[in-house]
């Protein structure tokens, strides 16, 4: 049967669609075939699957071909069993007639014959040629098709249908077609059915001897062919999957060595989705199939199912899994294959998939999830094919364009080497290009890192090339490797080819590149025995893969640095967008990272840059610190180039502060001199710079500095600095932002002065000036060096200095100072209890009470008095006393004094120029503290610098020690006139008086002889506080002496008394301050009280007499002009008068309240008064009331005459009553 | 004993907390740098995976050549991730397990801020124990 196979895929080739075979009984065909051949493909189609389900097929195609079509007609009864699926899937018998009888014996005997195959799906189409206008044709057209349905339909299966040609009915082609569907269907039922069987059998069989995988394949693939026929792609690709289990099955079967296959030129290009690659005859082994050429063959139907399914992702997926597997395949026989074949396959296949799932667009058209791992899968197959890629160009000497970063390093260092049985030799030919790979090789130099760093070299290779090329030579053991590093043994350990193909500067590596220059060009002679040298090696690899690449894009892509260049960069870039599209943002960047190496390498610092950023950001981020510090210093490198300077200087920052444990000391203090060098000198423009992590700072442990409203302090703060050596800060500042109130911008407080912080911990003070009451956090560390301004927002923990994970969350802030709300910090006031002595020097007590405040200190108080003197003071708390010196106003407050309550004493002396008064039993007197009142302003300066000024006015009250009140007693017949003195003790002392006496004022004289002074024996008297005692003295009228004497004399009685007083200050006594502080204290201290008296003579005979005449009985009106009258009335003659008069004239002058009264006459004027006894005169002025009620008229005086002279009536004011205007229509009133 | 076995504790800020290297071969100089890649490009498989499944031990997510990444998943997605070159899946299961047992221990601490790097010399000698015991 296996000879079949090369029919087999001739007849596959040849029909791709179903047949429906047509017998056309009556020649209709030609007629009818262009209507029938419109219908196809079907539009819908039901059919069953494998399984019997019905599953929908739209587009069905289909061809009809007459039964006498050759197609038909050629072929072997055998052939037709085994290749059956190319045989019709339903018969469409044509037939016509007009004729009953025709029918009967023509037509139908043949009918019969042609419908008697059991096996052929029939139906019979009647077409009826009869014009619709002939009624008779139609007629006997309808008889007769009536007559076939009777004979062939049956009553399961309706197997007739009709077909007008001159326009058939709606219907028809609907029935047509589900005719046809019905014979298909059927058709292929049984077909599989039939095909089941046939595995089946030949499964059963399948562990025998005589078991055939030809044979099955055939039968497997002829169901799976017709199932793809049928459109049923789904059933197809099961039978593929199941052929490819059982191949799998039976190819790695024991005991059967087969062929792999692959040798063939060309087999390297991975034919994975080209189907025809080669024919199925070329690749049979035996009973079976070469195990290389064959699996591709089926994984390219599969792919070609699934394309046709539209399901490109399962391509890619199945795909990737196959590629894996079969580089699994391809390396158990890698020693049959030619050199590296197995790479160059893995990166065609790759190549070839990634193509041919590239073109579509698949947005949108599945489940995001899909998609995710579709573009995941995409990633993997470039990132697969990118390794295979780089293996290759390291094997040709392209190794030092690698980028020897972490993940080509993963990549390349664990994949094994090609194992190819013998490792290809040099050709004889090519000595001048080992002398160019050579070259190349001594040409390179070695990439020195940014900065300084020295990082032994991540490795590419999974052990020594040279090592490994030589050992498989055939000719050479193990043994002999010594000889190739000249007995070296430091340069057999892992990095060794690196050093020797890189380092050719060092001295160790000149000693080899000597040997190799003073070696001719006569030694490269491809001799076996000795051992390739690496150059040797590259070219030797070139020149096998050259043989071994058919695809002439891939070698040219290896054929150059460039080539090799621009493909590494395509698939890198490939695997990087795949992967970011996937989500998988750490391959992807990783690989940007990659891209960044190329750029970097040609100068494309701005891309490398970006692509870098992005690294060192995704490191950054997720605190990966090893890896970033392999980044970084790239970056850093980039930016420089580009003139980066903020950019440069952040990345140094963040090199700085990465795990000490990643750079060395030396290292670490590159990067600060490169951050010193361009602060310093470089830059010429600010750069602002945060260096969060590198300087953090924290408010010292403990509770936070308090301090009161308007003070000042000193704030210390801890500052750690990650720098390796000690830096100098130019300036700082740092901020203090209030916890309560936001919109208050914070505070800086800054250090103009060079601060040296030491790497590690460093506390710095600041002074803080006074600030607003609130609590302070602390904000952002700010600093200048040079031309650097740096800013750090972090806080340190306190702690040891590998704060870096403490970073990644937020510290809760702690207030570092917090400034109370203004209070009282002192309270002064007075310690008097009663009134003090006035005129005489007193202590006046001033309490200083400090509220929770220190005044330690430069304390001053400062006072200044509104009316009085001050000596020198005392200070005296409850426990201590000391005597201070008043300078200017102003003491110094003594230490000790600072934080207690404690009382100064000043002596003050409060000054009243006044006589005090005293007051008559007429005259009562009236009492007024105000008099006595005096202010102390106080003024204390206190705080940590004078900065907190207490100023208060204390008020004192001073009084007399006595009030003196006099009053006549008794009036004697003969003239003497008893004067009592009462004296009130105004202070709450006792008062002694030792004498007292009086001196009168004119007109009075003493009774006797006597001084004025009472008995001797009275004296000395006691007063007792606040009580009374009373002094009598017997004076009489004295003559009146001359007018022009009397100013001189004195107007008032002036009473004396020396007095002493007694008593404590606790007592509330104040006795004068002793002024020079020596004086005993039983010494007598006299003081003398002067208070004037006012005696007045009694009034006996007035000699004019006033009256106020009534006013008119209707009343005073506002408005209302009225005359107000006088009458002046002398009382006595002119001899008796001591008035001046002028020819009997007297001066008058009415007065008034202008706001009352209206004055119309004349206010002031001369009134002829006869001089005799009893002339009197009526005055009368004309005035006008203003404002209604009682109010005082004008009033009448005569400024010539003595008071006591004038005899009034009425005596004193009085009042009178004024109506308020009479109402006038001119006004408006409400009704 | 595994020859090569690198352990990593990732908390769930991808951030690494916690790295020892518990393999018995001697360490290449590079190797550590090379693991922590490898670790740290397997954290994408264990997103798309760690959301599938309700198991804590999502087994070997990745594969490296020969190396092989097993990755445990506690219900706080801090992740373990162990690079190891051998096939003791049930050694490393208990591994996982026991060690996760530890880290609870270490999160129960009321000092030790949840997310940052554990530094408890106990924890590590611990771990290191536990790796001899079961890789």
């Amino acid at each position: 049967m296996a000879n079949y196979l090369a029919q087999f895929q001739t007849i596959k080739n040849s029909c791709d669609h179903i047949v429906i075979a047509v017998e056309d009984v009556s020649d209709l065909w030609p007629n009818i075939k262009s209507g029938f051949e419109e219908r196809v493909p079907i539009k819908r189609a039901s059919l069953n699957n494998k399984t019997r389900n019905p599953v929908l097929v739209e587009n069905f195609p289909c061809e009809f071909i007459l039964t006498t079509d050759s197609r038909l007609r050629s072929r072997f009864p055998q052939e037709q069993s085994l290749f059956w699926f190319r045989e019709p899937y339903a018969t469409i018998v044509l037939v016509t007639c007009e004729d009953l009888d025709e029918f009967k014996t023509i037509l139908k005997p043949r009918l019969k014959l042609i419908v008697q195959n059991d096996e052929k799906e029939w139906f019979i189409v009647f077409v009826s040629r009869a014009h619709p206008s002939n009624d008779n044709a139609v007629k006997m057209a309808k008889k007769v098709y009536a007559k076939l349905e009777v004979d062939f339909s049956t009553k399961r299966r309706e197997r007739c249908c009709k077909y007008d040609i001159h326009g058939p009915e709606a219907n028809f082609w609907d029935d047509l077609e589900s005719k046809i569907m019905e014979c298909v269907r059927n058709t292929l039922d049984r077909r599989v059915q039939f095909y089941e069987d046939e595995i089946r059998k030949l499964t059963e069989q399948r562990f025998m001897p005589v078991w055939n995988f030809c044979n099955f394949f055939i039968l497997k693939e002829s169901l799976a062919f017709m199932f793809e026929m049928a459109h049923l792609y789904e059933d197809a690709l099961r039978e593929y999957d199941e052929l490819e289990l059982c191949y799998l099955e039976t190819v790695n079967m024991p005991g059967k060595q087969r062929e792999f296959g692959g040798v063939d030129h060309g087999d390297d290009w991975a034919a994975l989705l080209n189907h025809e690659n080669k024919p199925l005859t070329q690749i049979v082994q035996d009973d079976s199939f070469r195990e290389f050429e064959f699996r591709q063959y089926l994984f390219a139907y599969q792919s070609k199912l699934l394309f046709k399914l539209n399901r490109p992702f399962e391509v890619a997926s199945r795909g990737h899994s196959f590629i894996i597997g079969f580089s699994k395949a391809l390396t158990l026989h890698e020693n049959m294959l030619p050199f590296c074949m197995r790479e160059v396959w893995v990166i065609t296949a790759c190549l070839a998939l990634i193509n041919a799932t590239a073109s579509p667009n698949y947005d949108g058209l599945v489940a995001t999830d899909i998609e995710k791992e579709f573009y995941r899968l995409k990633g993997d197959l470039y990132s697969l094919c990118r390794v295979k890629f780089m293996r290759l160009a390291y094997l040709i000497g392209y190794g030092a364009d690698i980028e020897k970063s972490p993940v080509n390093s993963a990549l390349l260092s664990m994949l094994t080497w090609p194992k190819p049985p013998v490792w290809p030799s040099v050709p004889l030919d090519a000595s001048p290009e080992v002398l160019e790979k050579e070259k190349v090789i001594l040409q390179a130099t070695p990439k020195i890192k940014h900065f300084g760093i020295q990082r032994k070299p991540l490795p590419l290779e999974p052990s020594v090339l040279l090592r490994e090329a030589n050992r498989r030579r055939a000719s050479l053991s193990a043994g002999n490797v010594f000889e190739v590093f000249d007995g070296r043994p430091a340069l057999i350990d892992g990095s060794a080819s690196d050093a020797s193909s890189r380092t050719p500067l060092s001295k160790k590596m000149n000693v080899i590149s000597m040997s190799r220059t003073n070696s001719s060009p006569g030694t490269f002679d491809g001799s076996v025995d000795r051992p390739m040298r690496l150059a040797e090696i590259y070219v030797a690899a070139e020149h096998a893969l050259k043989h071994t690449i058919s695809d002439a894009d891939l070698w040219k892509a290896l054929s150059s640095v460039e080539e090799f260049e621009q493909k590494y960069l395509e698939l890198t870039k490939g695997a990087a967008d795949n992967y970011h599209h996937s989500w998988w943002k750490r391959h992807g960047v990783v690989l940007d990272g990659e891209i960044a190496a190329v750029c970097f390498r040609h100068g494309n610092f701005d891309l490398a840059a970006k692509s870098y950023e992005k690294v060192c950001a995704l490191y950054a981020g997720e605190g990966w610190q090893e890896l970033l510090a392999d980044v970084l210093p790239n970056l850093a490198e980039c930016q420089k180039m580009l003139n980066d300077q903020a950019g440069y200087l952040a990345s140094c920052v963040r090199l700085l502060s990465l795990d000490k444990g990643l750079f060395s000391t030396k290292e670490r203090q590159a990067f600060q001199a490169e951050v010193l060098r361009l602060a310093r000198s470089e830059m010429k423009d600010p750069v602002p710079l945060d260096v969060s992590s590198l300087i953090t700072f924290s408010g010292n442990p403990g509770p936070p500095l308090e301090l009161c409203d308007g003070d000042p302090g000193i704030l210390s703060v801890t500052v750690w600095s990650g720098f390796p050596d000690d830096i100098t800060l130019d300036s700082l500042s740092l901020t203090l932002t209030a916890t309560f109130n936001a919109d208050e911008g914070a505070k800086a407080l800054r250090s103009s002065t060079a601060t040296i912080l030491k790497p590690g911990r460093n506390t710095i003070t600041l002074a803080l000036p006074p600030q607003r009451p609130g609590s302070y956090v602390l904000g952002v560390l700010t600093g200048q060096i040079g031309q650097l301004r740096f800013r750090s927002h972090s806080f340190s923990k306190g702690g040891p200095a590998d704060s870096d994970d403490f970073m990644s969350y937020e510290k809760p802030t702690r207030p570092i100072l917090k400034v109370f709300k203004p209070r009282p910090l002192v309270d002064l006031a007075a310690a008097i209890s009663s009134a003090l002595l006035i005129n005489e020097t007193q202590w006046v007590g001033v309490i200083v009470r400090p509220i929770d405040y220190s005044l330690k200190g430069a304390s001053s108080a400062e006072m200044t008095n509104s009316n009085g003197t001050q000596k020198d003071c005392s200070l005296a708390s409850i426990k201590e006393f000391q005597q201070l010196k008043l300078d200017n106003g102003r003491i110094e407050f003594p230490a000790w004094a600072s934080d207690t309550d404690s009382v100064i004493w000043i002596p003050v002396r409060a000054i009243s120029d006044r006589l005090p008064r005293g007051s008559s039993s007429v005259t009562p007197q009236k009492q007024s503290n105000l008099d006595g009142m005096r202010t102390i302003a106080l003024k204390l300066e206190f705080g940590v610098s004078h900065n907190q000024i207490f100023e208060r006015t204390v008020a004192v009250h001073f009084t007399d020690p006595f009030h003196v009140s006099t009053r006549v007693a008794d009036k004697c017949n003969d003239g003497t006139l008893l004067l009592q003195v009462i004296l009130h003790s105004q202070v709450k002392a006792t008062l002694t008086i030792y004498d007292a006496w009086l001196e009168l004022q004119d007109g009075f004289i003493h009774t006797g002889q006597g001084t004025g002074r009472p008995t001797s024996s009275f004296f000395p008297l006691m007063i007792s506080p606040t009580s009374r005692a009373g002094i009598m003295f017997s004076i009489r009228l004295g003559k009146v002496i001359d007018k022009d004497e009397v100013e001189a004399l004195q107007a008032e009685s002036i009473l004396n008394i020396r007095y002493g007083i007694y008593g404590e200050r606790t007592n509330g006594a104040h006795p004068p301050v002793a002024m020079d502080g020596i004086e005993t204290e039983d010494a007598r201290q006299d003081l003398l009280f002067k208070s004037a008296i006012v005696l007045q003579r009694p009034v006996l005979d007035p000699c004019l007499a006033v009256g106020f005449l009534p006013l008119p009985s209707t009343g005073l009106r506002v408005g209302q002009l009225i005359t107000m009258q006088w009458r002046v009335e002398r009382l006595k003659g002119p001899e008796d008068n001591g008035i001046s008069e002028h020819n009997g004239e007297v001066l008058y002058e009415v007065s008034a309240n202008s706001e009352n009264w209206m004055l119309a006459g004349r206010k002031r004027g001369h009134a002829t008064l006869s001089t005799i006894q009893g002339s009197r005169i009526v005055i009368s002025v004309l005035c006008v009331p203003l404002v209604a009620g009682y109010v005082r008229p004008p009033q009448l005086g005569l400024p010539n005459v003595e008071e006591s002279n004038i005899s009034c009536n009425p005596p004193g004011p009085h009042l009178v009553c004024v109506m308020p205007p009479a109402l006038s229509s001119s006004f408006c009133i409400p009704p | 004993m595994a020859t090569t076995a690198c352990f990593i504790i990732v908390s769930r800020n991808d951030i690494p907390i916690y790295e020892t290297d518990a393999g018995s071969a001697t360490k290449r100089e590079d190797a550590s740098q090379m693991h922590q890649f490898i670790l740290h490009a397997a954290l994408d498989i264990v997103q798309d995976l760690a959301w599938t499944t309700s198991a804590m031990y999502l087994k070997a997510i990745d594969r490296f050549n020969d190396m092989v990444v097993s990755v445990y998943v506690t219900a706080g997605h801090t992740r373990f991730m162990l690079l190891h070159d051998s096939r003791n899946d049930d050694g490393i299961k208990s591994f996982f397990q026991e060690v996760h047992e530890l880290y609870i221990k270490i999160l129960l601490n009321p000092l030790y801020l949840p997310g940052s790097r554990i530094t408890s010399s106990h924890f590590d000698t611990k771990v290191r124990a536990l790796a001899r015991k079961y890789l």
